[in-house]
């Protein structure tokens, strides 16, 4: 089959679209030095807000594209409350030039997502993807007068670029064993059967691609032997990148990890040894993913270290789907990203604020808003109590449906029941880490001198329609039941 | 004519090297070569599977295209790491990957 005709221009209208509101703004930036660059961040997140809107339904209806363009519409939202750390940042002295670009390349990373999830190929999937990562790296290293930022950069750029380095000899390897570049139930059978010659040494060259390219995939969502960027790249990289990689970013690798492995569902039974290998070798992967990301979670000051060893840890849970290949997958997974995104998104833009204001990103700067800002707090306890997966928030329910899909898996293959007391013991210590947070809010006194924070209006608005979302989507299943 | 095996091996070392070096080497500017290296590795394996899928002496250009685009890719990449090497080196008077310490748990 050929690569052209798999597509159709129309397909990618959203992504262009975009695409082309970055390069507006960037021209304007360099030929108009007098405008507010605030202005600039405005028209960005309006375009991507309006893209999504477009992605609900209809033509171009794209789930996960749907949560990348929001989410990357609220991080150059957050990059709007957050123009004063990111002119000292960037420019130094207040001055706000070279901001300008800041607030626009996050839009051609999301038009890199939205490739991404009509790839079909692996080539589209490649570039598209690197689209993503390379638009990364950049935002990851802006804040050229901070050291960690820069460190993030190069930390992302290095361990990036070598699990780009590893997924594309496994394309290679790829279109070797199978002839094209085409991912398809048919081409994937063939391969494992050693083609047409039924040739082992073919199959097991065929092997070895896909694990390559789950290797790659894997760097994408921080699952664990592929995690260790995370930590280093969340603490240092900007607040509104941070909050980019940890939603739209993963949202990208789960649609890669899911474009990947479903040619691979007719094989994932039972009865099959391949079968048996692959999935569980993702619940081996689940696992230890579990246990690295709570387990570091729980001794970290930084809020945004916390946050990256969290999305770890939480991509530990929406891999626990991926036992079961079933048609549901996808839904099930948008589902969980959607109540961690809403709750993360909420969380970062909690950092920013109180970074803008007391200097600091460390737990400890939130002592005492339960007292000062009482309903900023209680907006922020509903947040972290969804991550949580305390009852009544978004986050229980999807949370049960990884427990569901689990014992469904136990009782399916017969095996994994580690798995489950993994999870439970994980999902336990997520209460000890996220609660830190709440307890520094409401049992530590207020410094004394230290005014209340000031709310921006932008992360009112979105602190206060996401615990709205949480608390509604949480409660009206149980409600619908009754 | 040079058989398809040959290929392979070439890329494989190159993407042995490639590896190591990223996991071994201090030099940041080192490292970074390695990692073009992986990216070569899988170049040459594309082109060479071109060929061994083709029929007729006609390869099949959709791996040169794929080829193509790493390259285009690659210096895309040199281009942002090079510009990152430079701001850190402003910071911090030096490439090697042993100063990059003060993200750490």
């Amino acid at each position: 089959m050929n690569i052209v005709s798999t597509y159709t221009w129309c397909q990618f209208a959203p992504a262009f679209a975009l695409v082309g509101l970055a390069a507006l703004l960037i021209l304007a930036d360099a030929l108009l030095p007098k405008l507010p660059k605030r202005l600039y961040a405005g028209i960005a997140a309006l375009g991507a807000f309006v893209a999504a809107f477009f992605m609900t339904t209809g033509e171009y209806a794209n789930l996960f594209g749907f949560i990348a363009t929001v989410a990357t519409g609220l991080s150059i939202l957050l990059a709007f409350d957050y123009t004063k750390v990111c002119c000292e940042s960037i420019a130094g002295n207040g001055n706000e030039e070279g901001t300008g670009e800041f607030y626009a390349l996050p839009l051609v990373a999301c038009a890199g997502i939205l490739c991404l999830t009509q790839a079909r190929d692996l080539v589209m999937l490649f570039v598209s993807l690197e689209v993503v990562t390379l638009t990364s790296y950049v935002l990851a290293g802006y804040f050229r007068r901070n050291q960690g930022s820069i460190e993030a950069g190069i930390k992302y750029l290095v361990l990036g670029a070598m699990s780009t380095g590893i997924l594309v000899y496994g394309i290679a390897w790829y279109f070797g064993m199978v002839g094209s570049f085409t991912l398809s139930a048919e081409t994937v059978y063939s391969a494992l059967n050693g083609g047409v010659a039924g040739s082992p040494a073919l199959a097991f060259g065929f092997l070895l691609a896909t694990a390559m390219l789950f290797a790659g995939a894997f760097f994408k969502i921080g699952a664990a032997p592929m995690h260790v960027w995370i930590p280093d790249v969340y603490q240092g990289a900007p607040t509104p990148t941070t909050a980019f990689l940890a939603v739209a970013s993963k949202a990208a690798g789960f649609v890669v990890l899911c474009s990947l492995i479903l040619p691979y569902a007719p094989f994932a039974t039972p009865g099959s040894l391949l079968g048996r290998i692959l999935v569980t070798s993702i619940a081996i992967v689940a696992a230890a993913t579990l246990l690295i990301g709570n387990l570091g979670a729980m001794r970290q000051t930084n809020l945004k270290r916390l946050l990256g060893y969290s999305s770890i840890g939480q991509a530990g849970f929406i891999l626990v789907f991926f036992l079961q290949l079933q048609v549901s997958l996808e839904q099930n997974v948008y589902d969980y990203l959607l109540a961690y995104a809403l709750a993360t998104i909420s969380a970062f833009f909690a950092v920013a604020m109180v970074r803008t204001q007391r200097g600091s990103e460390e737990i400890a700067a939130f002592r005492g808003l339960g007292k000062t800002n009482p309903r900023t707090a209680f907006l922020i306890t509903v947040s972290f109590a969804s991550l949580a997966g305390v009852p009544l928030t978004l986050g229980f329910i999807v949370k049960l449906k990884t427990f569901v899909t689990a014992v469904s898996a136990i009782q399916n293959w017969d095996n994994f029941c580690w798995l489950l007391v993994i999870m439970v013991l994980t999902a336990a210590t997520g209460f000890y880490y996220y609660f830190k947070v709440l307890r520094s809010m409401y049992w530590e006194k207020p410094q004394p001198g230290v005014p209340a924070l000031r709310v921006p209006l932008c992360t009112a608005i979105v602190l206060t329609l996401s615990a709205t979302a949480l608390i509604i989507l949480g409660t009206l299943p149980l409600l619908m039941r009754f | 004519m040079i058989p398809l095996a040959h290929y392979l091996i070439l890329s494989g070392i190159l993407f042995t090297i490639g590896l190591a070096g990223v996991l071994v080497r201090k030099n940041i500017i080192v490292v970074f070569m390695c990692l073009e290296m992986m990216l070569c590795a899988s170049s040459v394996a594309l082109v060479a599977f071109s060929r061994a899928q083709g029929t007729a002496g006609v390869p099949v250009y959709d791996a040169q295209v794929l080829s193509l685009f790493i390259t285009g890719i690659a210096a895309a990449e040199v281009a942002i790491g090079l510009a990152l090497i430079v701001a850190m080196f402003r910071a911090r008077r030096t490439v090697e990957s042993t100063a990059l310490n003060s993200l750490k748990d």
